[in-house]
């Protein structure tokens, strides 16, 4: 990748955050997200309601949607790169910007740029549905610091699962392909592999991401910390998203 | 100018392009010709940076398209299609393109109403004609004012107007020095507006002159790209 | 039968097909065999409490295949993702060359049926195969009326995604959701947690037609999926018949 100005870099990075935020799915599967996080805490926090009050711990609760949040992620990811090759974009962007490298890693940070805020947003509103809901029963006392680490866990795990969405969009292209892959991993091969293969499954990006937000039960072996966790899913987006664009400079448009 | 140099590509077992060589000179509008399948948008998918040449050069000024410092005001580019997803608006497309060039939003309002499409600007790229597709990627090509055109069958799906619009436009910009890459199917069309003719057949380019010496003792410029072309694919009308 | 063997083709031309028939055809064998791993100390000592359900297993989570049939049948009909013609959509051809649009909508549901159905028996074998490499001489025995439910579901399954892509046109939202439904996750599993109405879901009915851990008797289960499938494609054939192509 040759040296570019900082200018132009702002530029590209200007039009690839353009480039999302005028595509309507971007946004409906934003909004769909947010509505069923909303639907799902309600649903947790009814059920848990009924059970023994106080034995829930409260960011549990909020983040158990999580597991299906990711998905509209997922979508979002692959979104943001497959619709490229809908009605021949991808000539478009080449020849507006021939700087391969430079443009897909624009699109990664805008991206993130994105997803961030909506990630934290819909943790937050995740674990505080609970919160107000549950306020009255007992041990509902949630150290602030706990709190906020957890919600730059799901923060960074939403963040770097749409990331490695896109950059699986990237080298696949095709939008069914990848998103079916994805689904199916994360869905079922995922936790299929959790009973299978209990020895290593914390090395792959779904078990090491729920250690990112979740707080491990007290008896649980093999845990990982937040931040070992935080560093394998980061290592899995990263060398994705670098063969990403290494294809995508090597090959024909 | 546009300087193509024993461009080689091939895809698979299949060769495309086999050695081909010419250019396209400022001041003149070139024809670009050929049955389906002669090469004709491989070669402007190289000259554009979108595919790679197995060998030999395509180069835009000397250099080739991505070391350009500014690709959008040295080559407008028309390729098939719209260029444009189909579910943005037509405006919210030439305003990313624009912000990637560092062009302003009136620039963009500008081109708009250069190809007649401010009325549509506001809908889907999705709901165009074929032929509102065409205006929006011309739009996208002139957006930058580059001094080098190259489109790929501008004209196809274009009302009258459009067609006598579009041709106006290539031969204004000739006279004021600019260089034009136009490929067409329509041999009338392009008689009326071209300088010079490079006929492909089968990756190879098989006549390369002016339009005069193209034609030659033909009648037409159909009746010469027929005797050149027609002879190796049998289908001789 | 001209419109449905031009359905057929269709298909599978599509790649997209190929790739829902290897995960079709794998994907429960490999669950099957995961789960017969599992199990298997369990079931050789005697105290599985899962053994009936051994392989069932594979067949009840792994329909992604058929899901993926049901929903490109439609959205391939739609999508122009990476063609270089300017945005046509298959479906302005299809709907020219086949005028009635009633027509075209069965001969497309049965085109889906006969692949779902075939795939679903070649599966079976697939699954079968995976469960006696790894269990052996204690291997179950497969019985013919749940297989033969087993195949219900997965077509009632293909037909539902079939039917649901029809009404959204964009095949991203029915793959995700049907997918992550057919999961261990499913949303109408946690349903059925709080409400028993949530058994009438055509998943869950639809899997009552062969598991032994059941709510609904199998002939129930069936029928009560099959409600759900006509009442879908109705709404669907309705909303398809009254819209315009290109809408």
């Amino acid at each position: 990748m040759s040296v570019l100005s900082s200018k132009t870099f702002t530029r590209i990075l200007g039009a690839e955050l353009d480039k999302l935020m005028t595509l309507p799915l971007i946004w409906h599967t934003l909004i769909s997200t947010f509505m069923v996080n909303i639907i799902l805490a309600a649903a947790y926090t009814t059920s848990s309601l009924h059970a023994e009050a106080g034995t829930q711990n409260i960011l549990n609760i909020g983040l158990a949607s999580m597991g299906y949040v990711q998905a509209g992620f997922i979508i979002i990811g692959i979104v943001a790169v497959c619709s490229e090759y809908t009605g021949g974009q991808i000539r478009t962007t080449l020849t507006t910007i021939p700087w391969r490298g430079w443009q897909l890693t624009a699109k990664y940070v805008a991206l993130a740029i994105v997803t961030i805020p909506a990630a934290l947003i819909i943790a937050a509103t995740g674990v505080l549905y609970p919160y107000i809901m549950m306020r009255d029963t007992a041990s509902v006392a949630i150290e602030i610091n706990t709190l906020i680490a957890t919600l730059i866990g799901a923060t960074g795990y939403l963040t770097l699962t749409t990331l490695l969405s896109a950059a699986l969009g990237s080298l696949i292209r095709r939008t069914t392909p990848v998103l079916v892959t994805l689904v199916s991993y994360y869905f079922i091969v995922g936790p299929l592999m959790r009973d299978a293969l209990p020895s290593i499954k914390n090395y792959f990006p779904d078990t090491a991401g729920y250690y990112m937000y979740m707080v491990p039960y007290a008896n649980e072996i093999n845990a990982l910390t937040s931040v070992q966790g935080t560093g394998i899913v980061m290592v899995w987006t990263l060398i994705l998203i670098i063969i990403a664009i290494v294809f995508y400079r090597k090959r024909d448009a | 100018m546009l300087t193509i140099n024993n461009l080689v590509k091939h895809r698979g077992n299949q060769e495309i392009l086999s050695g081909i060589s010419f250019t396209a000179k400022p001041g003149r509008v070139t024809g670009f010709l050929g049955p389906n399948g002669a090469g004709k948008s491989s070669t402007l998918r190289i000259l554009l940076g979108l595919d790679r040449a197995t060998s030999g050069s395509a180069l835009i000024d000397g250099k080739p398209f991505a070391d350009l410092q500014h690709p959008l005001a040295t080559v407008g580019a028309l390729l098939d299609g719209s260029g444009a997803h189909r579910m943005r608006t037509g405006r919210a497309h030439l305003r990313w393109i624009a912000r990637a060039a560092g062009l302003s939003r009136a620039r963009v309002e500008e081109v708009l109403d250069i190809v007649g499409l401010t009325h549509a600007a506001g809908k889907r790229v999705g709901s165009y004609s074929l032929g509102m597709g065409r205006r929006l990627g011309m739009a996208a090509a002139l957006l930058g004012d580059p001094a080098i055109l190259v489109l790929d069958e501008p004209v196809n799906g274009l009302d009258p107007q459009g067609i006598r619009w579009i041709r106006t436009l290539i031969r204004e910009r000739a006279q004021s020095g600019h260089t034009v890459l136009l490929s067409s199917h329509l041999m009338g069309e392009l008689a009326e507006t071209v300088d010079d003719v490079v006929i492909m057949n089968r990756g190879k380019i098989v006549a390369d002159g002016t339009l005069e010496e193209v034609i030659g003792h033909y009648s037409t410029l159909e009746e010469a790209f027929f005797a050149m072309t027609s002879e190796h694919t049998g289908d001789v009308v | 039968m001209r419109a449905f063997n031009a359905e057929l083709s269709k298909l599978l031309s599509l790649p997209g097909i190929w790739l829902a028939l290897v995960i079709g055809a794998l994907a429960p064998a490999v669950v099957a065999a995961l789960d017969s791993i599992v199990e298997k100390a369990d079931i050789v000592a005697g105290i599985s409490t899962r053994l009936s359900d051994i392989g069932y297993i594979g067949l009840g989570f792994g329909v992604q295949g058929v899901i993926i049939i049901g929903v490109l049948a439609v959205s391939s009909e739609y999508v122009t993702e990476s063609s270089e013609a300017g945005g046509g959509q298959q479906i302005t051809t299809s709907l020219t060359v086949v005028a009635s649009r009633l027509q075209f909508l069965l001969a497309k549901a049965c085109a889906v049926i006969v692949i779902s159905v075939l795939l679903c028996i070649v599966t079976i074998m697939t699954t079968v195969l995976a469960t006696q490499l790894i269990l052996g001489e204690h291997a179950p025995e497969f019985e013919w009326t749940r297989l033969i439910g087993a195949v219900c579901y997965w077509t009632f399954t293909a037909l539902l995604a079939f039917g649901i892509t029809l009404l959204t046109k964009n095949g991203m939202i029915p793959l995700t959701v049907l997918i992550i439904n057919s999961s261990v996750v499913s949303f109408s599993f946690l349903l059925t947690k709080a409400t028993k109405l949530a058994f009438y879901l055509p998943d869950r009915a639809g899997m009552d037609m062969f598991m032994s851990e059941r709510y609904l008797t199998p002939v129930t289960g069936g029928l009560v999926m099959l409600a759900w499938v006509v009442v879908i494609l109705i709404i669907a054939a309705i909303e398809f018949h009254r819209r315009d192509v290109a809408a």
